[in-house]
């Protein structure tokens, strides 16, 4: 398959342009830099890659006042949120988790070898390799659910994303871990029984039969019998234990299977889609646009009803609210900027507006994505003492 | 997989070498290339972790991500990233463009790019939708254009032909071969796109186009649809072509919200054989059989789900719990096919289809003008069928015996119009001038050559396995003759002094007015015999005997329009 690269070209004629175009910006100094770049003195630091998987990536510091920077007024690079950082830790923890899978396979590999020795220091390895793999996949989980219920933003679907590719491959390796230990499970009891059945066999061999010679069993049982039936029943109640605590941290993962499989998307299905999850976004944001339009259209039936006092205003913010919307603040809410004069002065407020009546009350507008075409937005119901 | 994989590739390229979180911006018509090869899950791997329409009017910055943008290279697209790049929202821009890029769409590029986010801009040629490993479609709008004269509506027209050229031009660089073009001589949209493409492959873009040469060039062959307009007036009996036909198959999804009561995660779901091994297996199963498989299908999970149930010791539950996922998997799938099935049962009985439809097959594969006349009269007197399967036996009887007792096709449209009130007689007319046997190159009902005549016979007396898929598209006898290489040159002339020597081993089809499922159904059945030649089939879009009537009645429309003019 065939591809055409076009970079050089392109690089080219933005050279060919940038030249025109830098002894225009560099003929304003200072004062254009102040005016456009409000707010952005001082050191950026500029996040390259936000990977703490990737270490030969670095925090570069990059200072505003860089000459061979073409455009003065450069592009503000903010932090990524907050819930990059815990998805990196989630994604540091699985790959901790990953190796030390690899290390209880190994584990199990040498406690199922037969052995001279107890095999305790074996044991005691795998519990503790198997606790510590099921206490890193449960804080992942916790921290996944964390993701979600952080503040909600307007990268709500890009969070959504990040948790079900986390939740995907958290769900596969607890299932890769409850497989390990299915299996060492499986083994290990055969060995239990293939023991036992050695020890069957050690008894009908070396001594009498025990079912026919019942009525003598009291006396039968010699000393080494006994204290190889002690030894059988000890090794098989620490059989037990380990196969109780393998099933118990089996039940555990399944409880976080079970959560995440809520999260998961299934392969095949309609929510695997692309061009689904794109309509459920779009259809959302026209539903809010409906409702917008409901609302205006109640205020201009005020219009004629209600006369302007105390700054509320009627069916001309109205129609401003469609073309007028502010530039979003810190938080991304665009605050309406009321463009009627007149309720300016009576009112003395400068950022807030009133963006018109809704059933008699006085409500605020506030717009997520100000542009004339699209909005979602909320109504929010604000006490009448706020009002002046 | 071929073409399927291609997309696949061309994606997976895209995505591979941008290290970090990424999101990927897509226009309308990419989101249906990107949505039938890529899933979201996918996507997810790759570390994208939004995907926005590049209308979208959102102005949050998110400068930790990386934009990778995948757009048809049209002018409104480039206006819209001129001002995305003004404004950048996101770290670094990755542009990839789906076809050609004029020079001076580069440098408007250039131009507002003072930011400098841009890294590099390329040209990924997947520039077609790949529904089927053999099959891709253009979705291309205002399909109707085809069937006017260019002077009607010039700018359309041209539209519609640089949108064809794109899609084939794709598909080719795609392939990274360069075809020899043949087309049908008796239609002009066929011979006008296969003239511009040659003039893209071989004088404007040649050094793009050179490929190393191999011992049999491809061919491409561009035909009209209007040649064989029987076939998508056709009820269908197999499985994708059916669900195309009585529910409708967009981008191989299928909404049921419309149809009958369905529950709420079945409303619309998805029939890629790529994801669904059931639907590879009998996608192109007649009813019957897929009745029968899906019961096997039903069975087998009752059995599955028994045994879920019969839980008794810890293995037990801890079997289960490791199964679940596939558990799940396998009642999402089971329901699924249940459901379409059944929906396709109820319409069937509802529009009296299986009597309909042995009337069509007759009229399409079988003689008999006196018989079929009672027929189709019989069926429009019949109150239980539906207006829109009227006026196909009409226009079906009218195709075959238009030339046959010009009488009683007059009483048929005068019974049509007294009993359907939709419908007009005047769409059946204006079929023929479309596509009457005057205006059809290809030997549709195999009565013109006397070895046509003499199989024909044959076949009747050897009698049908199933009479509801007797009929064969025009397109099959095609594929024979360019497998033989005995494609009738003064049908099918090559364009320019291009000439092919021997057979060729890779042969590209795009009818121009669109394909149907029964015709990639034969493309398929015959690249699965490996016999030596390999067929794609493309079209400006995939039909169903509702769309084909929808374009006949805007064409009339619109050519009335004209004519009063």
């Amino acid at each position: 398959m065939s591809t055409r690269n076009r970079t050089p070209l392109y690089r080219k004629y933005r050279d060919a342009l940038r030249s025109v175009r830098v002894p225009v910006a560099s003929s304003l100094p200072s004062s254009s830099s102040a005016a456009s770049s409000g707010g952005r003195a001082g050191p950026v630091i500029e996040m390259v890659s936000t990977s703490l998987l990737h270490p030969a990536r670095s925090y570069a510091p990059l200072s505003t006042e860089d000459p061979s920077n073409s455009s003065p007024a450069h592009l503000t690079v903010s932090l990524p949120p907050a819930w990059v950082d815990l998805s990196e830790e989630i994604s540091v923890n699985m790959q901790h988790a990953r190796k030390k899978m690899s290390d209880l396979v190994k584990a199990h590999e040498k406690d199922l070898m037969p052995s001279f020795g107890d095999g305790k220091e074996d044991q005691h390895a795998i519990e503790v390799l198997t606790h510590d793999i099921t206490y890193l996949l449960k804080k992942s989980e916790k921290q996944l659910m964390k993701i979600s219920s952080s503040a909600p933003s307007g990268d709500s679907n890009i969070r959504k994303n990040v948790q079900r590719s986390l939740a995907t491959d958290l769900q596969n390796l607890s299932m890769e871990l409850r497989k390990k230990q299915s299996l060492y499970l499986k083994r290990l009891r055969e060995q239990k029984e293939g023991q036992d059945g050695f020890d069957l066999n050690m008894n009908m061999n070396g001594n009498r039969p025990t079912m026919e010679d019942d009525e003598f069993d009291d006396i039968g049982f010699s000393e080494h019998q006994m204290s190889q039936l002690e030894k059988n029943e000890a090794f098989t109640r620490e059989r037990e234990r380990e196969i109780a605590q393998v099933v118990e941290s089996v039940n555990e993962l399944a409880q976080i299977m079970k959560d995440l499989s809520v999260l998961v998307i299934d392969q095949g299905t309609i929510i695997d889609r692309i061009d689904h999850n794109i309509q459920n976004v779009a259809s959302s944001v026209e539903k809010g646009y409906k409702e917008l339009h409901k609302v205006l259209s109640l205020c201009l039936r005020r219009k004629n009803t209600k006369k302007r006092r105390n700054g509320y205003v009627c069916d001309s913010s109205c129609h401003n609210v469609l073309h007028y919307a502010g530039p979003p603040n810190t938080k991304g809410i665009t605050l309406l900027i009321n463009t009627n004069t007149n309720w300016n002065k009576s009112s003395g407020r400068g950022r807030y507006s009133v963006a018109g009546l809704f059933r008699g009350n006085p409500c605020i507008l506030f717009f997520f994505n100000d542009l004339p075409c699209v909005f979602t937005y909320s109504l929010y119901f604000i006490p009448s003492f706020l009002w002046n | 997989m071929v073409l399927i994989s291609l997309v696949r590739d061309y994606i997976g390229r895209m995505l591979q070498d941008i290290p970090g979180m990424k999101v990927l911006i897509l226009d309308s018509q990419t989101v249906s290339i990107v949505s039938v090869a890529y899933s979201q899950s996918e996507l997810l791997k790759k570390e994208v972790f939004l995907v926005e329409l590049v209308d979208s009017m959102s102005k949050e910055t998110m400068s930790h991500l990386k934009a990778v943008y995948f757009l048809r290279p049209s002018n409104e697209n480039i206006q819209k990233l001129r001002r995305q790049l003004a404004n950048p929202r996101f770290g670094e821009y990755h542009l990839f463009f789906s076809n050609i890029l004029k020079i001076t769409q580069i440098q408007v590029l250039a131009d507002s790019d003072e930011q400098e986010v841009v890294h590099q801009i390329q040209e990924f040629f997947a520039d077609f939708c790949a529904i089927d490993p053999f099959h891709f479609t253009l979705n291309i709008p205002m399909h109707h254009i085809y069937m006017l004269p260019t002077v009607v509506d010039p700018p359309s027209s041209q539209s519609f032909c640089d949108r064809a050229v794109d899609g084939i031009a794709g598909v080719f660089l795609a392939l990274k071969r360069r075809p020899v073009i043949r087309y049908q001589r008796t239609s002009d949209i066929a011979k006008r796109i296969a003239q511009e493409t040659a003039k893209l492959m071989y004088e404007q873009e040649s050094g793009l186009f050179d490929f190393r040469r191999t011992e049999f060039s491809p061919l491409l062959l561009v035909i009209d649809r209007r040649d064989d307009p029987v076939t998508p007036l056709l009820n269908q009996w197999t499985y994708q072509a059916m669900v195309h036909e009585l529910i409708g198959i967009e981008d191989n999804k299928v909404d049921l919200r419309n149809i009958g009561k369905v529950s709420k995660d079945q409303q619309e779901v998805v029939l890629s054989s790529e994801q669904d091994n059931f639907f590879k297996a009998n996608m192109y199963e007649n009813f019957g059989d897929l009745g029968m498989n899906i019961k096997t299908m039903v069975d087998e999970f009752q059995q599955v789900a028994k045994s879920n149930q019969n839980i008794q010791t810890i293995d037990d539950m801890a079997k289960f719990v490791d199964n679940y996922p596939e558990y799940r998997k396998m009642q999402g799938n089971v329901s699924k096919h249940v459901t379409m099935v059944t929906e396709m049962s109820r319409i069937v009985d509802e529009r009296k289809l299986m009597t309909v439809s042995q009337t069509e097959q007759e009229l399409a594969c079988n003689g008999g003008q006196a018989a079929a006349f009672e027929a189709v009269t019989n069926l429009l007197n019949n109150e239980a069928i539906s207006d829109v399967d009227r006026l196909r036996l009409v226009m079906l009887y009218a195709l075959r015996y238009e030339k046959e007792s010009p009488v009683q096709l007059m009483q048929l449209f005068n019974k049509l119009a007294s009993c359907s009130a939709k419908y007009k007689p005047g769409l059946v007319q204006f079929l023929l001038k479309q596509a009457g046997v005057d205006r059809r190159t290809g030997d549709l009902y195999g009565n013109r050559d006397l070895l046509n005549i003499a199989r024909n016979m044959a076949r009747g007396l050897k009698g049908v396995e199933n009479v509801y898929t007797q009929h064969q598209p025009l397109l099959f006898q095609t594929m024979e003759s360019i497998i033989k290489g005995r494609l009738r040159e003064v049908d099918y002339p090559f364009i320019g002094n291009h000439f092919q020597q021997g057979r060729p081993q890779d042969v590209v089809i795009f009818i121009v007015g669109g394909t149907t499922y029964e015709e990639a159904r034969t493309v398929a059945l015959h690249n699965a015999s490996n016999s030596g030649t390999r067929f794609i089939l493309g079209g400006t879009a995939v039909l169903n005997s509702r769309r084909f009537l929808r374009d006949l009645e805007e064409a009339q429309a619109i050519s009335r329009k004209s004519n009063a003019i």
